[in-house]
């Protein structure tokens, strides 16, 4: 269903990233693994085009740009077929939560207010701020921002969800509300690219997990494969540092 | 000056008589903090869009208003245009001096308008942007519905320090004759010898204006920020140094123009 083929991207002379190729079937949950700095943000920052791929080809439920010459059209539709959920949260801070999450529906699918309106304070009743509509940003806790972010993407509908490391800003006694309303819309089957530094979320969530290092990938596969029985060096390094605990608990 | 006793009650006359003035000093101010806004939108877009020479020319134009006295800048747009277009046969000696008093006002306010929106726009952080573009609103949609807003909010304080500061560097109108306030208070001081009075009344009369304003702008602020009742103080941070700033150089050219 999403497709990326040979995705390059340069800061000046800096590449960083080296030709990415990857298939996300409908339905998956991708978990994106990876030292800091391997180029995660930016290829999830790629698919959906706030970062300009130097070459390659995006395809989305069949619709494909080619990244050397895209037009506004082909990058507009591009991210009307994603949404994303970043690190820090980026709410527009001025609107309520309610009003954050209205606000593509409005705006850009142009629906009427009420019927907006509805379907947004059905989406935080679902990740559970249901009794926190009318509040701003400013009132919420990180966690709380976090879910009011993925109420927004969840509104638009779109064919993919990309969350960059949702749990990193937040406060450790926070990760655990933010991930378990990922994992219940993960269940219902809505297709996912996740990058995060959480391994056992990674494990039990994921149904296909990447490995990124130095802008290529390393390796990927069911998540499984990944975590008990790493092929490459760099893997096992990176697993043993950042999850020794997964390491040692089978 | 001083063949006078000190009465009161001609301070509360001259109060009185000094009104009718007030709609000169109300209109300088209006129309240059009205102009002043559409230069300082001008004046800040190269340098907010990075646009190579004009960004360039803005910086130029913003140092000049701000590193000269009001006082020079009055004095070169009133004599100084009028030469400047002769030269190409446009005769302006017949131009009123509330024109160019206006000009020069809306220039100069507009140098300071352009520096608040630079920093208000950019004091909006750049997440909410992507957001809004991940959302999929168009550049025009995310700086309308999501940057501007807040930027407008963020920028009100500072804002209602040009505009009150704009209102007290009217009173040098009076040098090129208009008859503001404060150069009414001058021609009425001159017949009647009756400085004092004439000062304490102009002096009460800026004092309520400014008092009224910054009112205003205060409850504007709340009103428009009332979706940051934590995080203003952290607004305010970054407005208290624009803040400074603009007080700083606004007390340096006063210092100047001693
Ligand atoms: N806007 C940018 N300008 C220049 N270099 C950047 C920019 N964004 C990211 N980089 C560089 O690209 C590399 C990958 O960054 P990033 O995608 O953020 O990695 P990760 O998310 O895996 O930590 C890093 O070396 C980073 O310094
Ligand atoms: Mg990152």
């Amino acid at each position: 269903m999403i497709k990326l083929s040979q995705i390059k991207k340069s800061y000046g002379r800096q590449q960083v990233l080296h030709g990415i190729d990857l298939t996300v079937g409908k339905g998956d949950v991708v978990a994106i693994l990876g030292p800091s700095g391997s180029g995660k943000t930016t290829l999830l920052r790629c698919i959906n085009y706030l970062e300009r791929p130097s070459d390659g080809e995006i395809t989305i439920d069949g619709f494909t740009v080619h990244c050397k010459r895209p037009t506004k059209a082909d990058i507009h539709r591009l991210r009307k077929q994603s949404a994303m959920v970043f690190q820090q949260y980026n709410l527009f801070r001025h609107k309520t939560a309610l009003e954050n999450v209205m606000e593509g529906l409005v705006v850009v699918h142009k629906q009427p207010k009420e019927q907006a309106r509805l379907r947004s304070a059905e989406l935080l009743e679902k990740v559970g701020l249901g009794d926190k509509l009318d509040a701003y940003p400013s009132q919420l806790s990180g966690g709380q921002q976090q879910r009011v972010g993925i109420a927004r993407a969840l509104a638009l509908g779109p064919k993919v969800i990309l969350f960059d490391e949702p749990t990193s800003s937040l406060d450790p006694e926070l990760v655990g509300e933010v991930l378990s309303v990922i994992r219940r819309i993960a269940k219902e089957g809505i297709t996912m690219i996740i990058v995060t530094h959480e391994m056992s979320f990674a494990q039990d969530v994921a149904s296909h997990v990447v490995f990124m290092d130095h802008g290529t990938i390393v390796e990927q596969g069911e998540p499984n494969e990944i975590f008990r029985a790493p092929k490459e060096e760099r893997t096992k390094q990176f697993l043993k540092r950042f999850a020794p605990e997964s390491a040692y608990s089978i | 000056m001083g063949q006078h006793q000190f009465e009161i009650a001609y301070v509360f006359e001259y109060f009185y008589r000094l009104l009718p003035s007030l709609k000169v000093t109300l209109l300088i101010v209006g129309s240059s903090i009205g102009l002043g806004t559409i230069v300082g939108l001008l004046v800040a877009l190269p340098q907010l869009y990075r646009i190579p020479v004009l960004r360039r020319l803005s910086q130029l134009y913003v140092s000049f208003f701000r590193g000269t006295p009001i006082l020079i800048q009055l004095f070169l747009f009133y004599y100084g245009v009028p030469e400047v277009l002769k030269l190409v046969y446009v005769d302006l000696t017949r131009t009123p001096a509330l024109f160019f008093v206006i000009l020069t006002y809306s220039l100069h306010s507009g140098a300071y308008i352009a520096e608040v929106i630079r920093g208000a726009v950019s004091a909006v952080d750049r997440g909410q942007v992507e957001a809004a573009y991940a959302v999929g609103m168009n550049g025009f949609q995310a700086f309308s519905r999501i940057v501007l807003p807040q930027a407008l909010s963020i920028s009100i304080p500072v804002f209602g320090n040009i505009v009150i500061g704009n209102l007290k560097d009217t009173s040098l109108a009076f040098t090129l004759g208009i008859l503001d306030i404060t150069g009414k208070a001058q021609t009425m001081g001159t017949l009647s010898q009756r400085f004092i009075e004439i000062y304490i009344s102009l002096a009460a009369l800026y004092f309520i204006i400014s008092f009224a304003l910054q009112k205003l702008f205060d409850r504007l602020e709340k009103r428009l920020l009332r979706h940051e009742p934590a995080a203003a103080k952290d607004s305010l941070v970054k407005i208290s140094f624009l803040r400074k700033d603009v007080a700083a150089s606004k007390w340096r050219r006063k210092e100047a123009q001693l």
